[in-house]
């Protein structure tokens, strides 16, 4: 092999040269009782035209979402990426830097990441954004140790934090994680039945040092009450929402209702779904929590010459800085996806931006109807407005009528039982600027049958 | 300068979409939910916006551009079939929440992966999860916590790192609520075994260390290290960031190690994007495996029905451990960039072996090379070796100490002045045991006639008089930045009030 191996048959002069006579000589140094003797078990390699086509094979044997009609969401959701993002994306330039460690040298990302913040800055009406975590849920996680910081002194509720009881296990696990080391207890908060939160729930989070609600929340419920939390929690006990993006085309910025963090999966601009990641998370705060935020920063600066020019700033909040009592490890992050968002928010522009969220919407409005004819199956939050998805209750389980709709090749949406187990009947439908009014009419059309069936058999 | 924040086009958009699927008025949000004003963004057509990302691109240094030795970031090649699999529908288009039987081909690679990482670092089980290598620590460290929680051992509360480890792990161990014990390194760089000694108790829980170390030496006290820790109960901790050097050729499990992580996007390709996404599965003896999180795939024999679905005539599934300490992120890790390496895996096979000695051929070569230069250019008393080895293994450092004396020039001005010459800067000053330090490490994916040809501009910059380093870089799209001035004068985002 050479393609990857430029030395490859230059081994014995390059030795040579320096004095040894093989290979074995640079490994000098192992301990004889380290060293393994026997070739790594593993198979022959491969040619790349070869593993193109297992890559192709075994990828092929996936179901992808545009080979069926799929209603699956639940926090990853189909999206359109523009034709010139992933052209611009894969330009060595950017593709195979390094973290902008030597800024004279790294303006291109630097100023990228600049714009980046300021495009979610602008959107989730903030002062501030860093240049993206690792995914909605680490973003999450990372915003609750971040309020005890700068919080807990003047709490009541010291190293506590509520978090509403919608939030999906898996979510929840990481926060757990993150908020264990640090001794952070983290309560739940309750919601009505119909969908929206319990604001007497909310009281009792006032003094504590923050509550994480999502707008709109997994249930898909856009929750008016979300806009009065900041007055029930007072200013000391921190305001952190988790949006999905693209809805800010068309509901309230949450900083224009007194969020001082918003988190986000930014996966919708810039990213495929692509089985979960790498997408990007992300994280904008308010000027109080700068200096004790997670996770890179831009700033814009000059060179010698008075000249306008970019680099990392606040570095002493971080890991190679600051080591055991930095603000997070994070070090790699998700810049080139933050890249690939920045390129699909810039093209869209304020117009495109309030667009594509009026096609998510409307989709959603007009399945709500259509689904909500099917005689059988209801609706239970049928009034709230929603976004991108919303629950339907069906006559028995939604694990069965899930298969019952893969055997047609439809994916039906996500089991809810899977979240809230008590829920065995509900099924989470999900609909994006993706869904074809057509692809409403079938699901329409099978779960009408579905319904039948379970008749015939009961 | 192309801004972004410069273009304000007509209303409109830059791509073209489709109509909603209901006419917007459709949409009736009550007053307090709906959106007042619109974001501020830019409005740029196609052609405009492609330009502005070019013109960015071209300010900004990668591989693609030229060579890039910097230490402890293992920048080889990225091969560019990856990308080219990492667009196919069947990982591009896929959901996190589909159901098994949709997800056979990723499955089948996952496994493959998580057997591939066992062999190569003498692991027993391997989950893909954590997104990044310091991710991976956290994972780590989490899964020794509840690992010890569950034998009754909750007075193991410290962790202890060599103070010459990378920020990450001490930042990730404080991460999950452990006291930090940090023991000095001898003078040359190395672990201390007296100092070891004398910090190990039962409240020690784990001890985190990287083999070579970040001087890029071999550790031969390690195995020794381990027996220290493990006899008073500890666990012992592999950061993989220097994985490179010794694949194939040694293995964390036969050092002693409970447990590892890997940084895919250095060992195994994944492009570092200018920051990320990374990939950074943790590899952990049998005893650890019950904690890890999910995803973990395991296979059996395909049965009756499952064919039109499966591989191989294999059945994947997801599998959650029993004392699981859950998630770290949401999904199931950074998927594209475990297919991404997985084509790179492919590539080598069995021969991963010779991409770490290529690594460490390297490393010596360009060693060897800059001294060579140095003395045919009478500059050789400008450095010393960082530290006094034979060999290195896949990165190597030097000391300016001696130029910094002699004429005052700082790695740094060094550092600057090889970006004049179309190079990447190693690293500088870290670790900070060597004084004016610079790391470099080339990576096997550079050619000799590149390796030769640095070392001669090296030796080039070393000759350039003192004053003209201090100006260095004369070349670049900007020069030597303010960053005090930025940390001053902070301005996080386009300030739109000051400047309209």
């Amino acid at each position: 092999m050479v393609d990857q191996l430029p030395n490859r048959g230059l081994e014995i002069e390059m030795l040579k040269e320096m004095g040894f006579t093989s290979i074995d000589d640079l490994f000098s140094d192992l301990p004889e009782h380290v060293r393994m003797t026997e070739p790594l078990p593993l198979p022959p390699p491969q040619s790349e035209e070869e593993i193109i086509a297992d890559a192709r094979r075994l990828l092929g044997a996936n179901r992808a979402m545009g080979d069926v009609v799929s209603f699956l969401g639940a926090g990853i959701y189909r999206n359109y990426v523009p034709s010139s993002v992933f052209q611009l994306v894969t330009r060595g330039e950017f593709l195979t830097s390094y973290t902008p460690y030597q800024p004279e040298v790294s303006q291109g990302m630097l100023q990228a990441m600049w714009e980046f913040q300021t495009l979610i800055s602008e959107l989730v009406g903030l002062p501030i954004a860093n240049l993206s975590l690792y995914d909605g849920s680490t973003a999450a996680a990372e915003a609750l140790t971040c309020v005890v910081r700068v919080h807990n002194r003047k709490a009541t509720q010291k190293d506590t934090v509520y978090v509403s009881e919608l939030v999906p296990p898996d979510r929840m696990s990481v926060m757990h994680n993150y908020c264990q080391g640090a001794g952070i207890a983290v309560k739940t908060l309750r919601h009505n039945n119909d969908g929206t939160l319990d604001l007497n729930s909310v009281h009792e989070a006032a003094g504590s040092c923050g509550v994480y609600v999502e707008q709109p929340n997994p249930l898909g419920i856009l929750d008016r009450g979300v806009t009065q939390i900041k007055d029930i929690i007072g200013e000391h006990t921190a305001l952190v929402v988790g949006v999905q993006p693209v809805s800010l085309g068309l509901v309230e910025a949450p900083g224009n209702y007194g969020a001082d963090i918003v988190v986000g999966e930014g996966q919708p601009f810039g990213s495929p779904p692509t089985g979960g990641g790498p997408i990007y998370g992300i994280f904008a705060c308010s000027q109080p929590y700068l200096r004790l935020m997670p996770g890179r920063i831009v700033g814009r600066s000059i060179d010698v010459d008075g000249k306008e020019a970019y680099c990392l700033t606040l570095s002493t909040r971080e890991q190679h800085i600051r080591r055991h009592r930095a603000t997070s490890n994070i070090c790699t992050n998700e810049t080139l996806i933050a890249l690939m968002g920045a390129m699909h928010m810039a093209l869209l522009g304020p117009e495109g931006l309030e667009h594509l969220a009026a096609r998510n919407m409307t989709a959603c409005i007009l399945a709500k109807q259509k689904l909500s004819d099917i005689d059988g199956i209801s609706l239970p939050h049928f009034t709230a407005s929603h976004f991108n998805e919303f629950v339907v209750e069906l006559p028995k389980s939604a694990a069965n009528c899930l298969n019952y709709l893969d055997s047609v090749g439809i994916i039906g949406g996500f089991d809810l039982s899977r979240w809230y187990p008590t829920q065995g009947n509900w099924l989470l439908v999900s609909v994006t600027d993706q869904t074809k009014a057509t692809e409403i009419e079938l699901l329409a059309a099978h779960l009408a049958v579905w319904c039948s069936i379970k008749e015939v058999v009961a | 300068m192309s801004r972004l924040f410069d273009f304000a086009g007509g209303e409109g958009m830059g791509y073209s979409q489709p109509d909603p699927l209901l006419p917007k008025t459709a949409v009736a949000l009550p007053p307090a939910l709906a959106r007042k004003e619109l974001p501020r963004w830019p409005r740029l057509s196609e052609p405009e916006m492609v330009r502005h990302y070019t013109w960015l691109s071209r300010r900004n240094f990668g591989i693609d551009t030229g060579f890039y030795p910097l230490g402890s970031c293992t920048m080889k090649h990225n091969p560019r079939v990856n990308e080219v699999i990492a667009q196919l529908p069947g990982i591009a288009d896929i959901h996190p929440h589909q159901p098994e039987h949709h997800l056979q081909g990723l499955l089948s690679i996952f496994h493959e992966m998580q057997h591939m990482l066992a062999v190569c670092s003498g692991m027993d089980a391997v989950t893909l999860q954590p997104v990044a290598g310091a991710q991976g620590e956290f994972t780590a460290v989490r899964c020794v916590q509840e690992y010890f929680r569950n034998r009754g051992e909750s007075q193991r509360t410290k962790v202890i790192v060599p103070d010459s480890a990378h920020g990450t792990n001490p930042a990730s161990a404080a991460m999950a609520g452990y006291d930090i014990v940090e023991i000095p390194s001898l003078e040359n760089g190395r672990i201390d075994l007296d100092a070891l000694k004398a910090v190990v108790d039962d409240t020690v829980a784990l001890m985190m260390i990287t083999n070579p170390n970040t001087l890029g030496l071999f550790e031969t006290d390690v195995p020794e290290a381990a027996e220290i820790v493990h006899a008073a109960g500890g666990q012992m901790y592999y950061d993989g960031a220097n994985f490179n050097a010794i694949l194939g050729r040694t293995s964390p499990g036969m050092m002693g190690f409970d447990a590892v992580h890997f940084n895919l996007h250095k060992t195994f390709s994944q492009p570092h994007g200018g920051g990320g996404p990374g990939s950074g599965p943790i590899g952990v003896k049998s005893h650890l495996a019950e904690f890890l999180p999910s995803p973990i795939v395991k296979k059996r024999p395909v049965l009756t029905g499952e064919e039109q679905y499966a591989v191989d005539d294999m059945w994947y599934s997801w599998y959650e451990p029993k004392h699981t300490i859950g998630k770290v992120q949401q999904w199931h890790g950074n998927a594209g960039a475990v297919i991404r390496c997985w084509a790179y895996y492919r590539r080598y096979g069995y021969g991963l072996k010779d991409m770490s000695e290529h690594a460490v051929l390297n490393a010596n070569y360009l060693r060897h090379a800059l001294h060579r230069e140095a003395a045919a250019a009478g500059v050789s008393h400008m450095f010393v070796d960082g530290a006094d080895a034979d060999v290195a293994k896949h990165e190597f450092t030097i000391s300016l100490q001696p130029a910094k004396e002699a004429v005052g020039v700082s790695a740094m001005d060094i550092a600057k002045g090889l970006l004049d010459q179309g190079y990447m800067a190693p690293t500088v000053y870290f670790p900070l045991v060597v004084p004016e330090c610079m790391m470099f490490e080339p990576t096997e994916t550079e050619s000799r006639d590149t390796l030769d040809q640095f070392a001669k501009d090296f030796v080039k910059v070393l000759q350039i008089d003192p004053e003209t380093l201090h100006e260095a870089p004369l070349t670049t799209p900007v020069r030597r930045v303010d960053e005090v001035y930025a940390a001053r004068n902070l301005c996080l985002k386009h300030p739109f009030e000051v400047e309209q």
